[in-house]
């Protein structure tokens, strides 16, 4: 019955999306024979570096047990305000910063609103989220603003090395602080113990509150900034900017092996989700597969994600023996899992 | 002797210059050599719309007349996600390095970026239906021209209601509408300035809001408001379509007309039954066989996209590109004219179909 410890690690959730990213790859290889040119592999990470972002903090808020709806209209507040001040004579750069600030405040609202007095996050942001943009439009109306000045749009269109925009690089060094915090910080302990059980947290001297107010302000600040590169990319903004993209973001961070009900989940597993829904968009995108199948694939890839582990789970408790060797699915990461499980991931 | 030489050369020159000022007057229209290969990419605005379905039918068409043994590539994004997809398929075509992307832009700005990118990278950008600002295309295949609604549906009208004129309503989308706003907007300008339309009175403009149960209901009100009404004009698809129902449930048909911008398919039955007369509309197929030539031409480098250039487009016949009136430094080729629709030609219609 008892698994070498090592062996147990190789079957977990970053294992099977490292798997599914090898599949991916290959497939793409022996679909386009332009997949390994430089402009596409920063097309694969351009063309999605918005999205990428949030779900970077994304993570934090779902693996400390709350989530965020609003981001997708906190993008498209903050690019609409830094339109909006750039058109009413700002210099980019302070409507650049003014943006940021309206992300925050954004934050703070969703933050107290659900960590301070106790309304469901799912509300909370839900509001906000129809709150934001509501604001947005009213800024901007039906109108687009844009020529902005090069230097701004630079930042998101051309290579700062090579074909790869500057953009990329805020992405990597991001994801390697979020990689730090998360997996190796106190705070990132926090965090995890808090999803896992918020009360237990508490009676250890945790300040939940605090915890969650943090990551809901960074979880805007971050959005902010993603909608200001959206900005920068298309050259031009509308109120409408970024609309829907919560759903994609929350689906990768999901696929990423990170809990639903929180205190699961690593950094490199929403990094390999990352990885693999990106690979996979691009190479449908490369082979002319259509919209609707693209998402239909990216759909059938969740449920997988959510249906596996779980069957695995049903079918070691009815065939104790016989599943209990390939049972490592399911041991670390990955599908809801009671939350008797503690198990503070490091 | 000299003299002589002098005025012959002169002569000669003068006939030389003549004759290039008549060339440039009338010169021969550049024809599409078929059976270049050529990698071509359709793009409209959304999967799901049967008129970009038509517009893929005629580009079909010439795909299959020009013998292209390239690829022709139709895709388009989900409606919710209109342009960032959009986008991606520009990128995902650049990469691909296709040699034209026709676009229905959803965006006159935001795909700047990624269309630009795509025509430093020696690729044919063309729009049609809807465009981008000029400096991220070659050219725009313009539909009509949008002040030519106005004069035929004013056209329409008077043949329906004949020079001794009468009441008439119209029957439209949403009130902000640009498109619409401006048809109508340019159809009282026309009915005000020209005694032609002397006598036609437009009395309401209503909104069905491109709702078939809202447009039903608001041409039954218009009946109910106007007892000497006969003619019904929508400017749209959905309204023309819900005004002939709603005439026919009511059995008004003989006494009120109804027309404006149909889809022969939708209106084939209203025709039939007398409901509706007349209407009007452009051919989506044709849009897509004229953008296709178009960039095929331009792909291939037998064209170049200048003002006063001159090319035959197969069945289409010759065609002009000329100076954008709509757009600074924009170039267009206008498709036009409307196809009207009647009895008579509807039949042919429905026999092409089949």
């Amino acid at each position: 019955m008892q698994q070498p410890k090592r062996w147990a690690r190789l079957k977990n959730w970053e294992t099977l999306m490292f798997i599914i990213l090898c599949v991916v790859v290959v497939g793409n290889l022996r679909l386009s024979e332009h997949y390994l040119d430089l402009n596409n592999l920063a097309n694969i990470f351009h063309l999605s570096i918005e999205k990428s972002l949030v779900v970077l903090i994304m993570a934090f808020v779902i693996i400390n047990g709350e989530i965020d709806l609003s981001v997708a209209s906190v993008m498209g507040l903050a690019a609409t305000v830094l339109a909006e001040r750039y058109e009413a004579g700002w210099p980019i750069a302070a409507g650049f910063a003014m943006a940021l600030v309206v992300g925050l405040v954004c934050g703070l609202l969703n933050g107290l609103f659900a960590a301070y007095m106790g309304i469901p996050s799912l509300i909370v942001t839900l509001a906000g989220s129809i709150g934001y943009r509501g604001v947005a439009r009213i800024l901007l109306e039906d109108n687009s603003v844009g020529d902005f000045p090069n230097w701004f749009t630079s930042l998101g269109q051309d290579g700062l090395i090579g074909p790869f925009p500057a953009t990329i690089f805020v992405f990597l060094a991001l994801f390697i602080l979020g990689f730090v915090i998360l997996q190796y910080s106190v705070f990132g302990r926090y965090v995890y113990a808090i999803g896992n059980n918020r009360a237990a947290a508490e009676y250890a001297g945790i300040n939940a509150k605090q915890v969650k107010l943090t990551i809901f302000m960074a979880s805007g600040l971050i959005a902010a900034l993603a909608g200001a590169f959206y900005a920068a990319r298309l050259g031009n903004v509308r109120a409408n900017a970024a609309e829907g993209f919560e759903l994609d973001i929350i689906t990768i961070v999901l696929l990423g092996g990170v809990s639903i009900f929180g205190g699961t989940g690593t950094m490199i597993g929403v990094g390999l989700s990352l990885l693999v829904v990106l690979n996979l968009r691009n190479g449908m995108s490369l082979s002319n597969v259509d919209g609707n199948t693209q998402t239909s694939v990216i759909g059938i890839l969740l449920i997988l994600s959510v249906l596996v582990p779980n069957l695995f789970q049903l079918l070691q408790r009815l065939l104790p023996r016989v599943f209990s060797t390939i049972s490592g699915f399911t041991n670390k990461g990955g599908a809801p899992e009671p939350k008797s499980q503690v198990s503070i991931h490091q | 002797m000299r003299k002589l030489q002098l005025l012959m050369v002169a002569l000669v020159l003068l006939t030389l210059t003549g004759g290039l000022v008549q060339a440039q007057d009338d010169p021969e229209p550049i024809v599409a050599e078929p059976g270049i290969e050529l990698n071509m990419v359709l793009l409209p605005k959304t999967l799901g719309n049967a008129v970009f379905d038509e517009a893929h039918e005629g580009a079909i068409e010439a795909h299959e007349e020009l013998e292209n043994p390239g690829e022709l590539i139709f895709n388009a994004p989900t409606p919710d996600n209109a342009i960032p997809g959009q986008i991606e398929i520009i990128e995902a075509s650049i990469t691909q390095e296709v040699d034209a992307i026709m676009i229905s832009a959803n965006d006159y700005e935001q795909l700047l970026p990624s269309t630009t990118k795509a025509m430093e990278d020696d690729i044919t950008v063309v729009t049609w239906d809807s465009p981008v600002a000029p400096e991220g295309e070659d050219l725009f295949i313009a539909q009509v021209d949008f002040t030519e609604v106005g004069s035929v549906m004013a056209d329409m009208a008077l043949s329906i209601l004949g020079e001794d004129g009468g009441q008439f309503a119209i029957l439209s989308a949403t009130p902000d509408a640009s498109n619409q706003n401006a048809w109508i907007e340019a159809m009282q300008a026309l009915l005000e300035e020209d005694e032609m339309y002397a006598n036609l009175e437009l009395v309401d403009i209503v909104y069905g809001n491109d709702d078939p149960d809202d447009s039903y209901n608001e041409a039954l009100g218009l009946v109910d408001s106007y007892p000497d009404l006969e003619l019904i004009m929508a400017p749209t698809t959905v309204g023309i379509a819900a005004a002939a129902k709603a005439m026919q449930d009511e059995e008004l048909c003989g006494e009120i007309a109804v027309s404006g911008l149909g889809l022969p398919s939708e209106m084939q039955e209203f025709v039939e039954n007398g409901c509706s007369q007349e209407f009007a509309l452009w051919s989506f197929k044709d849009l897509g066989y004229l953008t296709y030539y178009v960039s095929y031409l331009l792909a291939s480098g037998a064209m170049e996209a200048e003002e006063g250039v001159v090319f035959e487009a197969g069945r289409m016949g010759e065609y002009t590109i000329e100076a954008d009136p709509n757009r600074e430094e924009g170039l267009r080729v206008l498709m036009g004219p409307f196809s009207v629709y009647n009895a008579e030609n509807l039949e042919e219609w429905a026999a092409e179909e089949e």
